[in-house]
């Protein structure tokens, strides 16, 4: 299939060369040229612009970082006025953004799909995304092929905004899950209990979780670096919260989440993965762990 | 002096009309000329003309992007007032939007100020309302005749946004303290205790505040019609936590607050006072 690709970050970069992978014809647009260059050696071709990476594609695929940008280069693949085209957004974005873009699409004659994707860097290299999508059948059906090369569980949501519908809520759980986990180690050791200890006696019962069992692994080993950032997870309980203010919709628990990961961000500790939401609880209660 | 005034809603209105009355010749513009009926205040065509017509201007709206489009719109306040004049925004907005519109307007020589005002209804009618201000000292002094008909008390908190910063901080500390009095009436009524004895005992002691005195009263006569709609305040909780996130400031006890007015807001009590934060707790 010949697709064009947009946004080569952490994740995007990964994404795109599994497609090349999967034998598929990819044009690459980055706003930085030298993001482009790993891509280029891979194989791809490189664009000029949004509008180009949209030039003569069945499918055009965004990964960047918010809805003004992903507005941004849409509005350049709807002016390449590619008729029959499928444009799909894979980054994080509010549902009400989603659903506002794929109606400007839809007005281009361009069918739009979110699908944000879930499992970070890791899964983006190994090609074992969640992909979480929302939009009509027949896009999904199209955009499938190029999915299958990217992740490995791959649900169609629902209508337009329903797969960032699904991906907040995916925050909403990892969120909490992350600071359960961590709330659980500061619990067992303030009692004088090792927490490693814990943590593999929970593993076995109904606590278990794959974040007890990788991000715990991870408090146990104080290895703060990223993984997923906290200061994304802060900006991803914000579309929550927002589109939770916005409904009318009661989430005490996001809510308190909401605050610890604010407190991260304004704490210095944005860069570092969100397990480090530990060393925060730890400072609160006044528990050594590391001098941070 | 000539004051135009934009906003001519529950607090609008008497604020307007104490201007009048100290003499000022207070002129109007009015999205919906329906709610000039009654007044006897000159409307201008659009808030551009208001402002070339005015010496000083005031505007009391909902939203930051009212305020944002009344002042710098297509026929905004800025395409019509002199350098040397003053607009004096009485709204509630975000801060980081009055520093916007003050910037914008200050490359026209038009000085602004953000002056939210706590008081609600009654301290509008009564003009006893409590200004916070922000912006230039001197301009304060040049308006503060005019603030003198409308409130008590006029404090200059800092420069321009510092009224917003206050005024957020005034609705954390009142909110959170009706949704205090509601646990508190709630938890007496649920133990089988007489809510009006409670907040009668407690008026004489350290919990004694006039949220438990207003909105505590409501709550205990089940009087739920608004002094303040609990909208406005939820609408502000989503002020207040956006301004805590860009500063990256945690804030616990007014995010669970804020859920709670979300789901006053989803009970279909946004008109009624923010005393129906009792009826939240009440749902079974």
């Amino acid at each position: 299939m010949k697709i064009g690709f947009i946004g080569l970050g952490i994740m995007g970069r990964p994404m795109a060369l599994n497609l090349l992978k999967g034998g598929h014809e990819v044009r690459v647009w980055a706003r930085r040229a030298e993001s482009m260059q790993p891509l280029l050696a891979a194989g791809a071709q490189g664009a000029l612009s949004p509008a180009d990476a949209a030039k003569e594609r069945e499918l055009v695929i965004s990964m960047v970082a918010d809805a003004p940008d992903v507005a941004e280069v849409m509005r350049g693949v709807a002016s390449a006025a590619v008729s029959g085209l499928v444009a799909v957004d894979m980054s994080t974005i509010a549902p009400a953004a989603a659903r506002s873009i794929g109606r400007e699409l839809a007005d281009a004659g361009i069918d739009f799909l979110d699908a944000p994707v879930s499992g970070g860097e890791v899964g983006a290299i190994a090609g074992t995304l969640s992909i979480m999508a929302g939009g009509s059948a027949a896009a999904f059906a199209r955009a499938e092929p190029a999915f299958a090369c990217m992740g490995k569980n791959i649900v169609h949501v629902g209508d337009s905004g329903a797969g960032q519908v699904a991906k907040a809520a995916n925050q909403i759980v990892t969120g909490m899950g992350v600071l359960a986990v961590a709330e659980a180690f500061a619990f067992a050791s303030k009692n004088g209990v090792d927490r490693s200890k814990v943590r593999e006696a929970l593993l076995g019962g109904f606590a278990y979780s794959k974040i007890l069992e990788n991000h715990g692994q991870r408090m146990l080993d104080r290895n703060f670096k990223p993984g997923f950032k906290s200061w994304m997870h802060e900006k991803d309980l914000n579309i929550v919260m927002q589109t939770a203010h916005e409904l009318g919709l009661c989430l005490p628990g996001s809510a308190a989440t909401a605050q610890m990961f604010n407190a991260m961000v304004g704490s210095g500790h944005g860069e570092e993965d969100s397990i480090a939401v530990l060393k925060l609880l730890e400072g609160l209660s006044g528990q050594g762990g590391e001098a941070e | 002096m000539k004051v135009g005034f934009i906003g001519l809603g529950v607090m609008g209105r008497p604020m307007a009309q104490h201007l009048k009355s100290a003499g000022y010749d207070v002129r109007v513009w009015a999205r919906r000329p329906e709610t000039l009926v009654g007044l006897d205040l000159p409307p201008e065509a659009t808030p551009a003309a208001l402002g070339a017509a005015c010496d000083v201007v005031f505007t009391m709206i909902t939203s930051s992007a009212d305020v944002e489009s009344v002042a710098l719109g297509p026929c905004g306040l800025i395409h019509g007032m002199a350098p040397g004049t003053v607009l004096v925004d009485c709204s509630t907005i975000a801060p980081q939007v009055a520093r916007h519109i003050a910037e914008a307007l200050a490359e026209k020589g038009v000085a602004m100020l953000d002056a939210p005002v706590s008081g609600g209804v009654q301290g509008a009618i009564d003009a006893t309302l409590a200004i916070m201000a922000g912006g230039n000292a001197e301009v304060l002094a040049r308006v503060r005749p005019l603030l003198d008909c409308l409130g008590k008390r006029v404090v200059h908190v800092g420069p321009s946004g510092a009224g917003q910063v206050a005024k957020a901080c005034n609705q954390m500390i009142m909110v959170a303290a009706i949704q205090a009095a509601a646990e508190a009436m709630r938890l007496a009524a649920a133990s089988g205790v007489d809510c009006g004895k409670v907040r009668q005992a407690l008026a004489g002691g350290s919990a004694a505040s006039r949220v438990l005195d207003v909105m505590g009263q409501r709550m205990v006569a089940r009087d739920f019609a608004a002094g303040i709609e609990a909208r406005l305040h939820h609408k502000d909780y989503g002020l207040v936590l956006e301004a805590a996130r860009r500063a990256g400031v945690p804030v616990p006890l007014t995010a669970a607050v804020g859920q709670q007015l979300n789901a006053l807001m989803a009970r279909g009590w946004g008109h009624d006072d923010t005393a129906a934060l009792l009826r939240v707790l009440e749902v079974q």
